[in-house]
């Protein structure tokens, strides 16, 4: 930004015809929109604490990727940062919030938590599988919770995607820029038929059963 | 465990005295006494305890349940009390049975009781006589049964909006 206002001006005044450029509008409206993501101040649990003192705090500094100006009001804020866990209670204020922020809008989902449900994910009651069964989430970020440097790369991968995505003739449209390896002969469908047979068998316990074999415990 | 059942500590002597019968069994570990009394019971025993002289429980520390699935009678509630000016504390259950599953409300005594029944109603589903609103306070009203109670069916998802499908979620148009 500083290179654009401050150094660019003083370099082109000699030129002719200096002060008109030209280029894509679409360059220049996604350059402006990757480079002023202001975030949601939305956190629900250990990934917020992280994402506060990690990446938000001076030795990382979001800031430098113009990301700092956590916004209260999702009516000003474009990016929703996901932090912690999303309990079912949760679940329909963050569609509303998700809802009210203005178009468009991008989702980072950070820590395993949102991914997938992560430690949470078997044996809950309250607890929801993934932030995208309830929201679009664009990147997602591993880790629990995610280290800074993770964070900041999650955010980069969001700003190239929105520079190479979204046209004004094509609104809303996304391109993934990295997709994750998986092994060879694996497909993501393999990987979720397991994860659900897992899921169902650890869902089917016989409680009475078990606290037949269990022994007292010791005390009145 | 028997050698301790031996020694009785003050509060308990204190209580036996006080509410003959009501105390159904008691011990002590590492001077840290516990009674088991009965449940008609609890509404006075926790108002000496908080009154009396010698023992003068300003303090309500913690109320919670604990699910013995194969015993009968089924539910106990624990409370945790302490003194400030006297430094002693002690742990009190009551048993509740499954069938009728009540107990008194004491959040005349203790204020800070009221949020700890809410939820153990919420967890456990007792119910607390009394209590001035007793609602859910973790779980969203339209849940149904009790997820603390043993028998709750361990996988059993009760979502509150609709989910998304799986086909749409990873959705980030051509490639
Ligand atoms: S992913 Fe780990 S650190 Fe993040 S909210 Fe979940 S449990 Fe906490």
């Amino acid at each position: 930004m500083g290179l654009i206002t401050e150094k660019l001006p003083k370099m082109m005044a000699g030129m002719p015809g200096s002060d008109i450029i030209f280029t894509r509008m679409d360059a220049v409206i996604n350059w402006a929109r990757a480079n002023s993501l202001w975030p949601l101040t939305f956190g629900t649990s250990c990934c917020a604490i992280e994402m506060m003192m990690a990446p938000g705090a001076s030795r990382h500094d979001l800031a430098r990727f113009g990301a700092e100006v956590a916004r209260p009001s999702p009516r000003q804020a474009d990016m929703l940062i996901l932090a912690g866990t999303i309990v079912k209670r949760m679940a329909p204020r963050l569609r509303t919030l998700y809802e009210q922020m203005p178009e468009p809008r991008y989702v980072i989902a950070t820590g395993a938590c949102t991914i997938s449900g992560g430690p949470f994910i078997y044996h809950s009651y309250s607890t929801v599988r993934g932030a995208d069964t309830i929201i679009p989430v664009d990147v997602y970020v591993p880790g629990c919770p995610p280290r800074p440097e993770g964070l900041l790369y999650g955010l980069l991968t969001l700003q190239k995607m929105i520079r190479s995505g979204e046209t004004v003739r094509e609104p809303g449209i996304r391109h993934k820029p990295v997709t994750s390896e998986t092994p060879e002969g694996i497909t993501i469908e393999d990987i979720k038929s397991e994860m659900l047979a897992l899921l169902e068998k650890d869902a089917v316990v016989d409680v009475r059963k078990a606290a037949e074999q269990m022994e007292r415990p010791t005390g009145i | 465990m028997s050698t301790e059942q031996e020694e009785i500590g003050n509060l308990t002597q204190l209580l036996q005295e006080q509410f003959p019968g009501a105390v159904q069994s008691y011990h002590q570990h590492r001077g840290d006494e516990t009674v088991l009394v009965e449940r008609s019971q609890i509404l006075p025993i926790c108002q000496f305890l908080r009154d009396d002289e010698r023992s003068k429980m300003e303090m309500m520390i913690d109320l919670t349940a604990v699910d013995y699935i194969k015993e009968s009678p089924r539910f106990e509630v624990v409370y945790h009390f302490k003194s400030l000016s006297l430094e002693h504390r002690i742990r009190v259950k009551v048993r509740v049975p499954e069938e009728d599953c009540e107990i008194d409300s004491i959040h005349e005594l203790w204020l800070a009781v009221d949020w700890y029944e809410r939820e153990c109603y919420d967890m456990y589903g007792i119910i607390f006589k009394n209590h001035p609103n007793l609602q859910r306070i973790l779980m969203y009203s339209q849940f149904e049964g009790y997820p603390l109670r043993k028998d709750y069916p361990i996988g059993r998802q009760q979502p509150l909006v609709e989910m998304r499908p799986v086909n749409e979620r990873h959705d980030y148009g051509e490639l």
